[in-house]
């Protein structure tokens, strides 16, 4: 298999998040037996609706959220739980995110030098002060802000320019692996090329692997190495992107493939809009695991569906050759 | 950039074709996009204090209060050090001529009282010692506060146990335990202070409690988090600037009610010890003549409704003025 040569960066078993907020009920599972591997170098996108707890799997991987089963692997490390102050520490460094809204995720009270070098000072990071400084600088340079903007406060910026501040703020800490959720939903189409081109350079010049958490598959498509579909916490298929749009086995794949608008607009009103409703499945038969169907292609099902979406995807493949 | 610069047609002249040659090469050449000059900001640098002052000053009314207030607390510490008041001295309690002299006679200003005393000086002294209780309970109060609340707002622990104590503690009539707080203790500065402290610092720390609980799941936090920013940073950093407004907010409402807690307890004989004038001392002191020598109790009243108003309407510019939403014109 061609998984088995590339180093894994991140592994994620058995993961289960589950919020409580009452004693009697046994809470709430926002994500429920997640599995998935990320390799090094590569971009892996988390695609679901909202609500869907892709945002939960990343901030337990973040360790924002406890986990309440499961192990999270980082570099041959547990991550997850109790874990040494070094190796938390590691966790910070290498593991960066990138927040969802830019209004909200920049401290309005600050100016962008301490924004940027927050994560320099908590560290230690630099050699003196005027280290940090060229740090930061350079840091500002590198996402197309300009130094004279450090002394400025972020609601002085666009939504856009927040972003790339963002950015600067988690590419100054050199990780190895960002956690992007949902980069780019807060801003203007118009921007939204700019932060995804910045993020493919930072991922070229550094070797960078990202996840990159998204609601909707065209982003992911041309951004996405490997992405995996989640749908009421549940990983419910995991193909190499070309794979994943050729040939879509799990039926909430497809539907989201379907709600994808296309640029004719014949087609968009002719389309007849399918909306996934898990009621209406015959979900009879055992219990379904994520099991490969392909090598590197994973699809939730029971022996009773995989033997279905097997006979689907043949179909497929014939008609494609 | 262009080096010719064209002047531009009258309307009276007919635009004539010839006079600009679209095909003259030194009107055109290749431009280089600069992306940096649409990243240059042209708003003039932000500055928070700045703003803030400029906010404060712009308002009238609270410049005249923080005049009054600061003549006030200015003549309230600089008056004593002249006249060397003591409240246990009466050099004139036996020259009855002395006795309930009317404000401006044999050059005292505001008259003399039942012992013979300069009211002026008396009223000095006791603003003095009645600011002195109010600022430093306000100041042990709210930084006491201030330190348990941002705690209190963070750890949900903490919160468990704390919100029985604010329960209880909040109960019970703060008057009564200040009351038996100054029995117990004396009526010392220090003993009435702490007592003033004692039964309203758990109410500051429930407002900051809540004013923390509301800002901290903000995603900014989540992000300093990320950094690996420590607990008291992410409290200095990130919640103590949001909270700014609400502070002085808060702290311009304790001093002038301590103002008035004193004078009420010391009204009731349970403030400060006999040694020392106050506002409240004076006003209890001279309740007796109200009707016969009105200005012994007025001019202590009116004294203390001054300070506390002054003091507290430039509380509330201030507050206003800190808040940032206020500095968008």
């Amino acid at each position: 298999m061609e998984k088995d040569n590339r180093e894994v960066l991140l592994e994620v078993k058995n993961l289960e998040v589950t919020f409580n907020n009452s004693r009697k009920n046994k809470g709430f599972r926002a994500v429920k037996n997640a599995n998935f591997q990320i390799y090094k170098g590569e971009t892996f996108g988390l695609v679901g609706e909202s609500g869907s707890g892709k945002t939960t799997i990343g901030r337990s991987i973040m360790r924002l959220n406890p986990i309440s089963d499961g192990e999270i692997w980082f570099e041959g490390k547990r991550i997850d739980g109790k874990i040494s102050k070094e190796d938390r520490r590691d966790v910070i460094r290498n593991i960066q995110m990138i927040f969802q809204d830019p209004a909200a995720s920049l401290n309005e009270r600050a100016t962008i030098d301490y924004c940027v070098s927050e994560g320099l000072y908590n560290f230690h990071l630099y050699k003196d002060e005027a280290d940090r400084e060229r740090k930061v600088d350079e840091a500002l340079e590198s996402v197309g802000l300009l130094p004279e903007h450090k002394s400025r406060y972020p609601h002085e910026f666009s939504g856009g320019q927040r972003q790339r501040i963002g950015i600067a703020r988690a590419m100054i800490m050199e990780p190895k692996f960002i956690i992007a959720d949902e980069p780019i939903s807060a801003l203007d189409v118009s921007i939204r090329a700019q932060v995804l081109n910045l993020m493919n350079k930072f991922k070229e010049e550094r070797g960078l692997t990202y996840m990159f958490i998204a609601h909707d598959l065209s982003v992911v498509r041309y951004f996405a190495d490997r992405i995996a579909v989640i749908h009421n916490g549940r990983i419910v298929e995991v193909a190499p992107t070309d794979v994943l749009f050729k040939y879509p086995l799990h039926p909430y794949t497809l539907s989201l493939l379907q709600a994808v608008p296309m640029p004719d607009p014949q087609i968009e009103k002719a389309k007849e809009l399918v909306v996934y409703d898990e009621s209406k499945r015959d979900l009879s038969g055992e219990k379904p695991i994520l099991q490969p169907i392909r090598p590197g292609h994973l699809v939730f099902a029971n022996d009773r569906e995989m033997k279905e979406y097997e006979e689907k995807l043949s179909e497929m493949e014939k008609d494609i050759l | 950039m262009f080096k010719k610069k064209i002047e531009p047609l009258k309307a009276s002249e007919p635009l004539k074709e010839a006079e600009i040659d679209m095909n003259d090469p030194s009107l055109f050449g290749f431009q280089r996009a600069d992306d940096s000059a649409s990243e240059h900001i042209a708003a003039p640098k932000y500055s928070y204090w700045g703003s803030v002052f400029r906010r404060f000053f712009s308002n009238k009314i609270a410049v005249l209060m923080l005049l009054i207030s600061l003549t006030m607390v200015l003549f309230a510490f600089i008056q004593p050090m002249i006249s060397h008041y003591d409240h246990m001295v009466a050099p004139n309690i036996n020259n009855s001529s002395m006795h309930f002299l009317k404000p401006f006679t044999k050059g005292f200003i505001f008259g003399t009282d039942n012992r013979g005393n300069s009211l002026f000086d008396s009223l000095w002294s006791g603003t003095k010692n009645s600011l002195i209780v109010a600022l430093s309970a306000t100041f042990f109060t709210e930084f006491v506060g201030i330190v348990v609340g941002m705690f209190w707002g963070f750890s949900k622990r903490m919160d468990a146990i704390m919100i029985e104590v604010y329960n209880v503690l909040s109960n019970i009539p703060t008057t009564l335990i200040a009351m038996i707080l100054v029995y117990a203790l004396g009526g010392g500065f220090k003993q009435l202070i702490f007592a003033l402290c004692v039964t309203t610092w758990i109410g500051t720390a429930y407002f900051i409690r809540v004013q923390v609980m509301i800002i901290r799941d903000r995603e900014y936090n989540l992000a300093s988090q990320c950094l690996g920013t420590p607990l008291w940073k992410i409290i200095l950093n990130n919640i103590l600037p949001y909270l700014i407004s609400i502070i002085i907010t808060s702290v311009s409402r304790d001093v002038p009610a301590f103002i008035s807690y004193e004078v009420a307890l010391s009204y009731m004989g349970v403030g400060l010890s006999e040694r020392y004038a106050s506002l409240g001392k004076l006003i209890q002191q001279y309740s007796p003549y109200m009707l016969t020598e009105p200005y012994l109790f007025w001019i202590p009243v009116f004294a203390s409704a001054v300070i506390s108003v002054s003091l507290y309407l430039v509380g509330q510019a201030l507050a206003d003025a800190s808040d940032p939403r206020t500095h968008m014109i």
